[in-house]
């Protein structure tokens, strides 16, 4: 009996997928009914639990209508199984390895106290974020919108420690590692490379994520940010950085976490494309924290949707709010800009004119003048990367 | 005597505290059941893919071909090195694609 009543509430806490017909590829809006486990993780608020272990957590949609997301709130997601329980602080440190004048072996206090703290305002965002759009179904978990988030990080840039360690001449390529392990020895670990030329000021080795040490689930004590570029880059638990001269082949980022390389980065499910690129930076999005698919709001009620909009560092210009299905569209009101890599809040006032389903659209345009593709008009990849259609939320009026 | 030893017990006790606390944040992350279909083959899936991975990445997988679950377990042979045999193999593919498929070989 009582499992029985435990399988049943589990069962709502999982998702079941809905089967759909395996033809040509489409893409849709992303899957928007996940319900938030009853199980907290350590630090942690409840969120959308796909996985235990490795865990995989995934934000609401209620949590993105302010720029800065919780610690609490902040999505999880892990490669491999064996993630270290503890970590005996003082102890801990990231080796400075390979193509440099003299290893080095820093410890957190060292990175603390020996470097100039800077800190930048990002998001955060798998690669694989709404993943659940793309059909035929990609592989891979089917993440809805909130594998994202965004924080005020501070650490020591990554080009001071690397100054202090001496890079040789013949240095190109900076390897990153985290001390997460895989169940078998030979399998891959998820490690990152940067050509030296794509180490920007602004990427950081974070001790700190708003203001607090970072939660043990984002990568306690230490994890790389890297501004602008999809979360795969930004390694946890960072221990490693190994300096080569030759670009060291992973297949994180020769296989797992790429595109094709095409103008459209797009390809077809019975012809993938051959040639690959690993995902960097991030392409603009927007997505609507309220009202959510369960609000219900009164008829000529004053309500004010409020979203999140970004993209991979030229900054939001505008977003636009339809009431239409995208027919016209009406600037919405944005809020302070607190980095280019951050999220920017937008709000936007509406009544509902009559009761019943009312459906509203966001729509981001950047500095560069890019916006957002409808969600139909955007093209299928294997790995189903990238996705940034516009966001529709469909809810309810009643008198 | 005897409070000079209790002393020294004390100080050790306090002592192993400090460093114990170095231990920072010991996590115990919660283990959660992902609900699975069950018949003869669950076994022979669950000794196969539990090594690694809980099993909300089958349900969270969506409805796939019985080709996609063959790729997903020979995925897990050749890049993450889980030692599944070929007669596991069939009997896992057999599984996933019966609860978890399609409908669609391909």
């Amino acid at each position: 009996m009582q499992r029985r009543e435990f399988l049943k509430t589990s069962l709502v806490a999982s998702t079941v997928l809905l089967g759909l017909p395996l033809s040509a590829s489409q893409i849709r809006q992303p899957l928007d009914y996940y319900k938030v486990s009853k199980y907290a993780f350590p630090e942690k608020n409840p969120l959308i639990a796909h996985s235990d272990r490795p865990p995989l957590l995934e934000s609401p949609r209620n949590v993105f209508t302010s720029a800065i997301t919780s610690n609490k709130d902040f999505f999880v997601r892990w490669h491999s199984p064996k993630i270290k329980t503890h970590t005996f602080i003082s102890g801990y440190r990231i080796a400075i390895t390979g193509e440099v004048n003299e290893p080095l072996y820093l410890s957190l206090k060292s990175l603390k106290e020996d470097f100039e703290p800077v800190e930048i305002t990002a998001v955060l965002q798998c690669g694989g974020n709404s993943r659940s759009a793309f059909i035929p179904t990609t592989s891979g978990i089917q993440w809805g919108s909130g594998a994202m988030g965004c924080a005020k990080w501070k650490g020591a840039r990554l080009k001071d420690v690397l100054k202090q360690a001496g890079l040789n001449k013949d240095a190109k390529w900076i390897n990153f590692n985290g001390s997460d392990e895989a169940a078998f020895h030979k399998a891959p670990r998820l490690i990152r490379e940067l050509k030296i030329d794509e180490i920007e000021d602004d990427i950081i080795i974070a001790y700190e994520m708003n203001g607090e040490d970072l939660p043990y689930l984002n990568g306690y004590p230490v994890r790389l940010v890297v501004p602008g570029w999809y979360s795969d880059s930004w390694i946890k638990m960072l221990t490693e950085i190994r300096v080569t001269k030759e670009y060291r082949p992973l297949y994180y980022m020769d296989s797992a976490y790429t595109v094709a390389d095409n103008e459209t980065e797009s390809e077809t499910p019975d012809k993938p494309a051959k040639k690959r690129k690993p995902i960097t930076t991030m392409n603009i999005k927007s997505y609507i924290g309220f009202p959510t698919r369960d609000t219900k709001i009164k008829v000529n009620e004053n309500v004010t949707l409020k979203g999140v909009a970004f993209d991979g560092g030229s900054g939001i210009k505008e977003v636009l709010i339809s009431a239409d299905k995208g027919k016209t569209w009406k600037k919405s009101t944005l809020g302070k800009e607190l980095s280019k890599f951050a999220f920017r809040e937008f709000e936007y006032n509406f009544q509902a004119k009559q009761s019943g389903k009312f459906t509203l659209m966001a729509k981001a345009v950047n500095n560069l003048g890019e916006e957002q593709p409808f969600a139909h008009q955007m093209l299928w990849n294997k790995g189903g990367y990238k996705y940034n259609g516009i966001d529709s939320v469909t809810f309810e009026a009643v008198k | 005597m005897k409070s000079i030893i209790l002393k020294t017990l004390l100080v050790t006790a306090v002592m192993f505290s400090t460093l114990n606390a170095e231990y920072s944040k010991p996590v115990k992350v919660p283990s959660i059941t992902y609900p699975l279909e069950y018949d003869k083959n669950f076994r022979v899936m669950q000794r196969n893919c539990q090594w690694c991975h809980s099993f909300g990445y089958i349900t969270n997988q969506g409805k796939q071909s019985q080709e996609f679950w063959r790729a997903s377990v020979v995925k897990m042979r050749d890049v993450y090195k889980a030692p599944i045999t070929k007669a596991d193999e069939e009997a896992i593919v057999e599984y996933l694609f019966k609860h978890y498929g399609n409908g669609k070989v391909k």
